[in-house]
């Protein structure tokens, strides 16, 4: 059977009913079934942790949130007990969904917040966490909401607290909210924003599975990676592993499609389906215009042509095949009417006002190509501006910065101005701006190599 | 002026713009009334450390006031034992603090690339004229309204979105503005 | 220890350092400036970026921990262009105003441009403001100026981790981020102008030394703090015979990279030197007269032998010459004043006090806050060397001088001669009641250098070098002993209490007048104890050199006396018709 036949909404089973935020309603769906067999078969050493754990490692779970690393080789990572002594674990459940294009984790969370909190449940006992946090976009007051009214209900009932369900098992969930910064979706940033601090990256390692949150070993999970355990328990590995293109690529996936579609929104299918099926689901372009460019993992992700597109499988390995990456499936499609010169202005302005701002290149290099860009748009452009564009994106990325920010935010400068070259041009030629002499990078490198040699500092 | 307009520097006196975007003072002194810190006595319980409470807290601080003052900093940061200037620091990362008094509808229209490709760019030019030529972040005179530009909102399958003080809006394109306008007030 | 090969040259470092100082360590200049010895490591200016075999990307080395058997190639193409490509960021928006900058000469991102940056620039955008940051006044000293501001965060840092205040803060975010303070909220503490020294650029300056020298042309030399008994460790920055700035001298045992601001805004009392002659009071009237060594010297000397013959009638044990010390005496000097008290004068010991002033503190990575409340440098060397430390209430004649605040009792001691060898001694110097109490002696010798109620009473006032003119060691409360050396030869006929206690003791036949500190360092060592084993030139006793920037590195050690001044002329005259 290929995994790649139309399967029946996973994820997304619960939209459209009838207060499906209500924990009766997921009661009453069969939900926390497996909180509960996995509570009850704790004292007969049926479930263990390492059982869970292993489990996902069988899935072939990869992390939804935009990096697509194994989420259950992640879990392995934090130093078994024996290691880590009395220091607690954290699991830090990512719902700080940011990225321009992304816009699954919140209808996760609004049409159906049990499912990522029993996964969260669910991962917690595997990683012997005792206190979850939920760090949920400020911008996101509604889904907040819910899940606050949906995790005191679940303390109403004493699914959650100390002692749950008689088991000895203790568990509490922190519902904490962000109040606006791109940066604290990166993992690290969030760490330091949930401690209470501007989110600021940290300098990697120690990797937060070893010292993360409050210096304990801390999981960062996406929303959609934690609904997915939650069907991983239920239903099994191999179950999981059948739905998509293959084992590297599996289980049902969220894509969300925006821009010049039909009908813009989020569609559930295998991990790995087609680009043009794809498109299908959505309705194709917007008035059956014909399709310019694809950016297929949320704005960092480089932008592909049309041609480029074609027939790509929507997964981990298939876009990096495409030289494009998935990331966290925000795919924005632009049709033949767009200017991307403008397009790819907005972008940059997006990161140049979401760099945390501590590292140089970030810092000064985002607002640069922002102004470069902009001033291109508006008739003020010269010839030179579009090298150096992709010199300065060129020297900003690659571990010049401590988080991949820079890398995300001159991905689609690089490839709208490498694809799209003409049409910047086409902006220059109409302006009026005195062409400027750049020197050019060989020169550069020659009075590099003639300077005196270093050793002034003191 | 920050680091205390009360030193006498010249380097500061000759300076008008001195102090422009430091933290506003609401010129009194403040504190949580009982509710209030009874959600805060809440909150510190579920962190390990205090500092850990501050972006809730700040909340609670932007829940009661409306904005976060010169005295909200001050405050909070005694709540927390924290230096007040950190708190600042906090307070200017994140763009979802206030940091002047709003008007009573915040519209917030997001211009990230989804709602770009959408004509986001015009609704929030006209948005701001149809207000009667509002600036960017400025709040009408009759202070029911402010404008301002936000990042994605995750709504870009309802591009162009926009969120009022809590509240998603979808498709507000151009020709809805008006009607959406005259639903606010 | 880990070992590491830098640019093909192994060294051994200790397990715990990282890339950056391993490749200081080989000798490998890498530039940085985020980076400081003293603070956390944040990794964010990217200025220091190596390549490390084993790694595929370029990394920050100060974020690197070494690895024994690890290979950094620091100045390889890819290296050298990840530095090239962070300079360049870094100057894009910064002022291209050095002339008219006061960190000119001193500032890590100048010489940085030049060692590491482009020669050209590439931009054609216009440079960011920040309107209503720049020039700013923060704080009692700093001065702050956003528009210079590299966003290093050592400023941050230092206030979070060694102060502890938390006066400064990244504000904002992105292209805008920049240091402030919180609204009202002064950058206020005890060591707050650290934060301008630890700033690369000229975004944090001090208000006190802001524009008054350009650094190239200061001259450095090293010294210790008099401000307490912590005694950190400074650099003395000096010019034509002018104190311009102190700055800490990294000395880990004590001050680290640190100073406290008291202390370092001493340095402009060294510039006041209020007598610049001998003086000696015209017989019969209650005006001194300026007068040459000789003449002031010999005046004591017969003072002190009158003295001497009456106690002897009396037969007692020279009480009527009384000597008071000082905790403001290097060590050698006390010692020449204990010795010549002992063996010459045959009086008592030289009796000191110290005031005990405001808490000082400092902070450094062995102890952790050391705090000072003497206010004077030197009160364990002083004792060392043969003086007697009196309090308030120990029954000493100074104690009966401490407490008597009035002069009403009969009772008070009244020597005949009373030499004291500093005329601040005691902030009770400039107490009339306490100077009424001193002036009941006939005769009344001082040291100083500036005015006060007791010079104004004395009747031999002998000018004296400041701390910047001095040589010689200083014991602090750790008991370490650190030496001081000459920063400014003292204005012709100005002498140090060294020489003048030399000359003078020369006039019982005591003391060799050609004798340097350290002879009598040497000499006295055997009887001095802690001093045994120490040796003038060790580096325990030195300390780390003033941190010498490539502009201004000046030989301070060829410090010339002005020629044509004769020293200490001995005419023999005679005594003064006054001194009874």
């Amino acid at each position: 059977m290929s995994g790649l036949e139309p399967i029946q909404p996973v994820l997304l089973a619960r939209r459209g009913k009838p207060n499906s935020a209500s924990l009766e309603t997921y009661l009453a769906d069969g939900g926390y079934a497996s909180w509960k067999k996995i509570l009850g078969g704790l004292a007969s050493g049926e479930w263990t942790r390492a059982k869970v754990t292993d489990l996902v490692k069988a899935s072939g779970l990869r992390g939804r949130g935009g990096a697509g690393f194994p989420c259950g080789m992640k879990w392995t990572f934090v130093p078994p007990t024996e290691k880590r002594g009395d220091k607690p674990v954290y699991l830090l459940c990512n719902a700080d969904e940011s990225e321009p294009g992304t816009f699954k984790d919140r209808l996760l969370m609004e049409v159906d917040p049990h499912q990522v909190l029993e996964g969260m449940m669910l991962a917690s006992f595997a990683l012997d966490v005792k206190h979850a946090y939920l760090y949920i976009r400020g911008e996101m007051v509604h889904a907040a909401e819910i899940l606050n009214k949906a995790v005191s209900d679940l303390y109403a009932q004493g699914l959650l607290g100390t002692n749950v369900l008689g088991s000895g098992l203790d568990l509490e969930i922190t519902i904490h909210r962000g109040a606006g910064a791109y940066i604290c979706g990166e993992e690290t940033a969030l760490i330091e924003s949930l401690e209470g601090k501007r989110g600021q990256p940290r300098i990697k390692p120690p990797f937060p599975a070893v010292s993360g949150v409050w210096d304990c070993p801390t999981v960062v999970n996406n929303v959609e990676t934690l609904s997915c355990v939650k069907h991983i328990v239920d239903r099994g590995a191999d179950w999981f592993k059948s739905i998509g293109r293959n084992e590297k690529n599996t289980g049902p996936k969220l894509y969300c499609v925006s821009g010049h579609v039909e009908k813009p929104g989020v569609y559930e299918a295998p991990t790995g389906i087609p680009w043009e099926e794809l498109l299908a689901l959505a309705g194709g372009v917007r008035g059956g215009r014909k399709l310019k460019a694809v950016i297929p993992g949320g704005s960092s992700a480089p932008m592909l042509t049309a041609a480029e597109i074609a027939g790509v499988p929507m997964d981990f390995d298939g876009l990096v095949a495409a030289k494009s990456m998935f990331g966290s499936a925000g795919i924005i499609v632009m049709d033949e009417t767009t200017d991307i010169p403008k397009a790819v202005t907005n972008i940059a302005k997006f990161y140049a006002h979401e760099s945390c701002g501590q590292c140089t290149p970030c810092r000064e290099g985002t607002p640069w190509m922002h102004k470069m860009l902009k001033r291109i748009v508006t008739g003020e452009g010269k010839r030179s501006d579009l090298d150096l564009l992709l010199q300065i994106a060129g020297q900003m990325g690659n571990g010049m910065t401590i988080c991949v920010f820079a890398d995300a935010a001159i991905a689609p400068v690089l490839s709208g101005v490498t694809k799209f070259r003409g049409e910047f041009e086409a902006y220059i030629d109409k302006s009026t701006q005195p062409e400027f002499e750049t020197p050019a990078p060989s020169d550069i490198t020659a009075a590099v190599a003639d300077r005196p040699a270093a050793g002034i500092h003191s | 002026m920050s680091g205390g307009a009360n030193l006498p520097v010249a380097e500061q006196a000759g300076n008008p713009r001195a102090g422009e975007h430091g933290a506003l003072s609401c010129g009194k002194a403040l504190t949580f009334s009982g509710g209030t810190q009874a959600d805060f006595d809440r909150l510190l319980s579920r962190y390990p450390t205090k500092q850990s409470a501050l972006l809730p807290t700040l909340w609670l601080a932007q829940r009661e006031w409306g904005w976060i003052s010169r005295e909200a900093v001050d405050y909070v940061a005694t709540l927390l034992d924290l230096a007040p200037a950190f708190v600042w620091g906090v307070v200017t990362f994140y763009t979802m603090y206030n940091r002047a008094p709003v008007g009573r509808h915040l519209i917030q229209v997001c211009t990230s690339i989804s709602c770009h490709l959408n004509g986001a760019g015009e609704v929030y030019t006209e948005c701001r004229k149809r207000l009667g030529g509002l600036k960017p972040g400025e709040t009408s005179s009759d202070g029911k309204f402010t404008v301002v530009e936000v990042e994605c909102l995750a709504q870009c399958d309802k591009a162009p979105a926009v969120m009022v003080n809590d509240d998603d809006y979808a498709v507000i394109t151009k020709d809805k503005l008006d009607s959406f306008l005259e639903g606010l007030k | 220890m880990a070992k590491v090969t830098v640019d093909g040259k192994v060294v051994e470092v200790p397990n715990d350092a990282n890339a950056l100082e391993a490749c200081r360590a080989a000798g490998v200049d890498v530039p940085h400036f985020c980076y400081h010895p003293g603070l956390s490591i944040v990794g964010q200016c990217r200025m220091c970026m190596v390549e490390v075999e084993g790694v595929p990307k370029i990394q920050a080395s100060c974020t690197v921990p070494v690895r024994d058997g690890m290979v950094i190639k620091a100045s390889s193409e890819k290296a050298l262009a990840a530095r090239n490509a962070t300079m360049e960021f870094l100057l894009i928006n910064h002022p291209l105003d050095c002339p008219i900058c006061d960190q000119a000469g001193e500032c890590k991102l100048q010489d940085n441009a030049f060692g590491a940056g482009l020669p050209v620039s590439r931009t054609s955008e216009p440079r960011r403001q920040f309107p209503g940051y720049d020039r700013t006044s923060i704080g009692p000293h700093v001065i702050a100026d956003m528009t210079r501001c590299i966003q290093c965060t050592r400023c941050v840092r230092f206030c979070e981790e060694i102060t502890e205040t938390g006066e400064l803060t990244f504000v904002e975010r992105a292209g805008h981020t920049f240091v402030w303070t919180h609204e009202g909220r002064a950058l206020d503490n005890d060591l707050s102008a650290c934060t301008a020294d630890v700033c690369p650029v000229g975004a944090l300056t001090t208000k006190e030394f802001r524009f008054r020298k350009r650094v190239w042309w200061l001259d450095k030399t090293r010294s210790v703090c008099d401000g307490c008994e912590i005694g950190c460790n400074i650099s003395i920055e000096h010019r034509d015979r002018v104190v311009y700035r102190f700055l800490p001298r990294v000395a880990p045992l004590v001050n680290d990279f640190w100073m406290c601001d008291y202390g370092r805004f001493r340095s402009e009392e060294l510039n006041r030197q209020g007598f610049r002659k001998p003086e000696i009071r015209v017989a019969g009237s209650d005006v001194r007269k300026q007068t040459n060594w000789g003449e002031a010297l010999d005046a004591i000397k017969i003072a002190i032998d009158r003295a001497r013959e009456e106690d002897k009638k009396e037969e007692k044990i020279a009480s009527k010459v009384r000597v008071i010390g000082s905790a403001f005496l290097t060590t050698e000097e006390a010692w020449l004043l204990a010795t010549l008290c002992r063996d010459s004068l045959k009086v008592n010991a030289p009796e000191f006090t110290v005031d005990i002033g405001p808490k000082r503190r400092i902070r450094n990575k062995v102890d952790g806050w050391i705090y000072g409340s003497e206010a004077a440098p030197n009160s364990r060397g002083a004792e060392a060397a043969g003086q007697r430390k009196t309090k308030e209430g120990d029954g000493s004649p100074l104690s009966l001088f401490l407490s008597k605040q009035s002069s009403s009792s009969s009772s008070s001691f009244s020597p005949a001669v009373l030499y004291i060898s500093d005329a601040n001694f005691s902030e009770k110097c400039n107490d009339p009641a306490f100077v009424a109490e001193l002036r009941k002696a006939s005769v009344l010798v001082v040291h100083a250098r500036t005015r006060n109620a007791l010079t104004d009473a004395a009747d031999i006032v002998l000018p004296v070098a400041p701390l910047s003119g001095k040589e010689g060691t200083f014991v602090n409360a750790k008991g370490l002993v650190q030496r001081i050396d000459t920063a400014i030869v003292s204005p012709p006929i100005v002498r140090t209490d060294l020489e003048v206690l030399l000359h003078l003791g020369n006039r019982w036949g005591a003391f060799d007048t050609q004798w340097t500190a350290r002879d009598v360092f040497e000499r006295m060592q055997s009887s001095v104890p802690g001093y045994e084993n120490l040796s003038w030139d060790s580096d325990s006793l030195v300390g780390n050199p003033p941190s010498i920037s490539a502009a201004a590195a000046y030989d301070v050690l060829g410090l010339e006396r002005d020629p044509g001044v004769e020293v200490f002329p001995r005419p023999s005259v005679s005594a003064p018709d006054w001194i009874p």
